[in-house]
């Protein structure tokens, strides 16, 4: 099975965030980056295939130059070969955008599986993997925690609401986004890292896929959240106050 | 009825038969013994090379070998009666080189120590003194091994060492049965011949036993890798650590056929005493059998067959193993080495390690906690910022920046330094000093935690370090030597030591300890990484005897048994067998202590665990610095 896994590099989520001087996107100056999280279960899920069924992990990302260190991390863990698509301005990208970008580069590969991460860390926007879907004219299914190889194509686990799940079937080829913790990650080695020095990583541009940069969507400004501290004292004896709380968690808060 | 004569009988023609006699049986013997020691050297010669091996200085090797050697004194140190017995022995076998040569050229009519001549009586008379030692020495041995039978010895009765010890003793009593006969008399021949044949039957013995020990130990004593418990640096883009037999290294492989299978690593051995699968005097024989099995070119696993991969993830690295080898065997790379094997291979998988590493592959802290928490600590506490200006950069670690206890330790030894005026501060942001992932061998995650702190170390331009955890101080000083130059760094006790005379001395009952009317009695345990591996033993003592009068738990200083959390075990799943913490807290508890001391706060969560299991009336559990605050007058907290 050749299964290719589009991956994120994202702020490390330990990382103090700062806006830009011009509002558009964050200073990426002094930022330290890690691989998107559901894209590493994205990765996990495919090795696992792959050492069940054999065939190819490929890993895909787009990116500027600093993405190539997740790249190698991936390749560490496991995958065999890697598509970089530099570019710089992926903060500028709307979701069809960095869609197409995919698309693009792994038309040609003719996957059996494509699997990416349910959303990314940063934007959270969710769509990348089913507009990828889409463009490759593919079936896709969201929020998997679980894959299966059928002898007619994948059986998979998707994460409903409440604590639901949902066993689907659907045929290869196919695209699906994963959630986080369906797996356990491994860890990376220094086996891993050494080997991956030797994998191939090929670089593709903007350019060379033929995909414009002109956005659908404009970004007009990036903005920190406002710190909001609304703290309430429920007085009362605590059997008052728990029926105060239930109270404002129905109808004002409306958690209930 | 014998006559005293004061000469040592040697026979003074020997015919032809029994000079062909002899020629043979020695060439026999000589072969018999080059046949396997060859083969065992050849093994070790054609190990690898240690890469980062240096003979020099060569002094504290000439030392070493004088002391352990010679004189023998770690042999007697750790084990003085049988210690004494063996060394003995040692020192017999070393005056006897001089006779036994001696005796073999008189076949021949060319010995060269006359029993008739001054020199030669008078040390024909030196080797009988210790000829008698060693004949009680080796009887003495022998009793214990086969009648005494301790259980460090192994369950299995070594008929071979049965032998030895009967052929030393043939050989002692013939050597001295021969002052009390003359050189005519046919009875000098036949004990001539008693003390050949044992010799010649001794020599073949020693390489297929324990007793190459006698030939290999003191090479392996003089050529140990220099300081205690050292985990040497890869080399190259293939080595992974101690993967299968390519990997051991020559000083690896002498040292695994030096063993003498004494079990004092066995005796003193946290998991094994706690029923674990780990035994560290069977690790070394592992590795034994592997080289003789498969030697040092097969490409096997080290781990599977010879030695299974759950022992060697039992050990918590304490080093109470090597600090006991009178041989000069080094476990604690050896076991760590069969980690960073498995573990940068990816071969070792475990839950919790797994968590362990994937949290500082990304996090900064091993308890995977966010770093924000310590920014608010530091904010709490009101510790300063270090700008460059001040003496010391106060080290957090994982344990004192997140560990709600470990922030206790933080907080009272800032209390201190206040008081004394020192001025320090603390990094805006620090990554895992890497001890645990180090010790578990994940070399990866170790060199990017090593690498990013240095460079953090260096930015801030920080000269000296101090630190309440020595884990911290043995990874920053140490273990990262591999990857930069580390800053001077000072555990918290040997700071605090060097201005107790400017702390007050707390009066016994102390009015702040908890029952101001019982005198406060304190056992200081003696954290591992501190003890053996810093030799640092007199300074908490001294700090902890500021607050009441101290105790000593049975086993203490070098030979402190281990709370259980070194060599990242602390975040590893439950033991099996007993809980080593709790073993060790029964053994603080029945001290009669009101406190325990640490001068470690892993001990000192491993402690809180574990006394908290006692229930009531167990003794309290305080840091160091928490005794030495306790006596400040109140007000100075900053």
């Amino acid at each position: 099975m050749k299964i290719i896994v589009a991956i994120k590099q994202v702020p490390d989520r330990d990382a103090q965030v700062h806006i830009d001087a011009a509002g558009k996107w964050i200073d990426e100056s002094s930022l330290q980056y890690a691989l998107n999280e559901s894209d590493a279960y994205a990765l996990e899920e495919a090795l696992q295939l792959k050492e069940k069924h054999g065939g190819e992990v490929v890993v895909v990302s787009a990116g500027p130059e600093r993405v190539g260190q997740t790249i190698r991390e991936a390749l560490a863990k496991g995958a065999d070969r890697a598509i970089h698509i530099v570019c710089d301005d992926l903060g500028l990208r709307d979701a069809l955008g960095v869609a197409r970008l995919l698309a693009a580069a792994i038309k040609p590969e003719n996957p059996d599986l494509l699997l990416t991460g349910l959303q990314s860390e940063d934007l959270g926007l969710g769509q990348t993997g089913v507009i990828v879907a889409e463009l490759l004219g593919l079936p896709h299914a969201t929020l998997i925690l679980n894959v299966e190889k059928t002898e007619t194509g994948l059986k998979v686990k998707r994460e409903l609401e409440e604590g639901w799940f949902q066993t689907i079937e659907l045929p290869t080829p196919a695209v699906l986004t994963i959630q986080s913790g369906g797996n356990k990650l491994r860890y990376a080695t220094l086996m891993g890292i050494k080997r991956a020095k030797t994998k191939e990583v090929r670089q593709l541009t903007a350019a060379s896929l033929g995909v414009d940069a002109a956005p659908v969507v404009v970004l007009e400004q990036v903005a920190l959240p406002q710190k909001q501290k609304s703290t309430q004292i429920l007085p009362g004896t605590a059997k008052e106050a728990a029926a105060a709380l239930v109270e404002k968690l129905k109808f004002e808060v409306r958690v209930l | 009825m014998l006559v005293f004569l004061p000469t040592l009988a040697e026979p003074q023609h020997f015919s032809l038969f029994e000079k062909l006699l002899f020629t043979g049986l020695a060439i026999a013997s000589a072969y018999g013994f080059w046949r396997r020691f060859g083969l065992v050297l050849k093994k070790i010669l054609k190990s690898k090379k240690d890469p980062s091996f240096h003979l020099f200085p060569i002094g504290k090797r000439v030392w070493d070998f004088f002391w352990e050697v010679l004189c023998q004194a770690k042999v007697i140190r750790e084990r003085p009666l049988p210690g004494l017995a063996h060394a003995f022995v040692f020192w017999a076998f070393c005056a006897f080189a001089l006779v036994t040569l001696n005796h073999c050229a008189v076949v021949f009519g060319i010995g060269f120590l006359s029993p008739a001549g001054a020199i030669g009586r008078l040390y024909y008379y030196f080797a009988a003194v210790f000829a008698l030692f060693c004949a009680v020495g080796i009887a003495g041995l022998f009793i214990r091994r086969f009648l005494v039978r301790p259980k460090w010895l192994g369950a299995r009765l070594s008929w071979e060492s049965g032998l030895i010890a009967f052929l030393i003793f043939v050989l002692m009593a013939t050597y001295l049965a021969s002052f009390f006969v003359a050189d005519a008399d046919p009875s000098a021949r036949t004990l001539w011949w008693i003390h050949t044949l044992a010799l010649l039957t001794f020599l073949p013995i020693i390489p297929y036993t324990k007793h190459l020990h006698l030939l290999l130990s003191p090479a392996t004593v003089f050529l140990s890798r220099g300081s205690f418990a050292q985990i040497p640096p890869l080399s190259g883009d293939e080595d992974f650590g101690l993967v299968a037999g390519t990997d051991l290294t020559q000083l690896v492989s002498l040292q695994a056929y030096s063993c003498v299978e004494c079990g004092r690593c066995t005796e003193h051995c946290p998991a094994a005493n706690t029923g674990k699968l780990l035994n560290p005097k069977e690790i070394i024989l592992g590795v034994r059998a592997y080289l003789n099995d498969l030697g040092p070119s097969s490409d096997q696993p080290l781990l599977g067959k010879y030695n299974q991969q759950e022992a060697v993830f039992q050990c918590t690295t304490c080093g109470a193993c090597e600090f006991q080898c009178p041989v000069g065997i080094e476990h604690v790379p050896i076991l760590v080495g069969l980690r960073r094997g498995a573990v940068n291979t990816g071969a070792w998988e475990d839950q919790y390690g797994c968590k362990l590493f994937l949290a500082l592959e990304r996090g900064s802290n091993a308890l995977g906690i966010s770093p924000a928490e310590r920014d608010k600590f530091i904010q709490k506490q009101q510790l300063p910022i270090f700008d460059g200006t001040q003496e010391y950069c106060l080290w957090l670690g994982c344990m004192g920046g997140y560990d709600p206890k470990g922030r206790e330790i933080v907080a009272a030894f800032a209390r201190v330094m206040n008081y004394l005026g020192t001025s320090y501060g603390v990094l805006r942001k620090e990554k895992c000093t890497g001890d645990p992932v180090r010790r578990l061998g994940n070399d990866l995650v170790f060199q990017q935690l090593a690498e990013a702190n240095l460079e953090a170390l260096a930015q801030n331009k920080v000269k000296k370090i101090i630190s309440i955890c020595p884990h911290c101080v043995r990874t920053i000083q140490e273990d990262w030597k591999d990857y930069g130059t580390p800053p001077e760094i000072e555990h918290h006790s040997e700071f605090l030591a060097r201005y107790a005379g400017q702390l007050p001395r707390q009066t016994n009952p102390s009015p702040a300890s908890p029952n101001p009317t019982s005198p406060e009695k304190i056992v200081f345990h003696d954290p591992c990484y501190l003890g053996r591996y810093r030799n640092v033993y007199d300074q908490p003592r001294s700090v902890a005897s500021l607050a009441g009068e101290l105790v000593e738990a049975p086993r203490h200083r070098q030979r402190s048994f281990c709370c259980g959390a070194g060599g990242g075990l602390s975040f590893l799943g439950e033991e099996t067998g007993e809980r080593v913490s709790h073993v060790r807290a029964a053994e603080l508890v029945a001290t009669g202590a009101t406190t325990v001391g640490t001068a470690c706060p892993f001990c000192n969560s491993m402690f809180r665990d574990a006394l908290d299991a006692k229930g009531e009336g167990a003794p309290q559990l305080l840091d160091i610095a928490q005794l030495a605050a306790r006596g400040l007058p109140p007000g100075e907290a900053s």
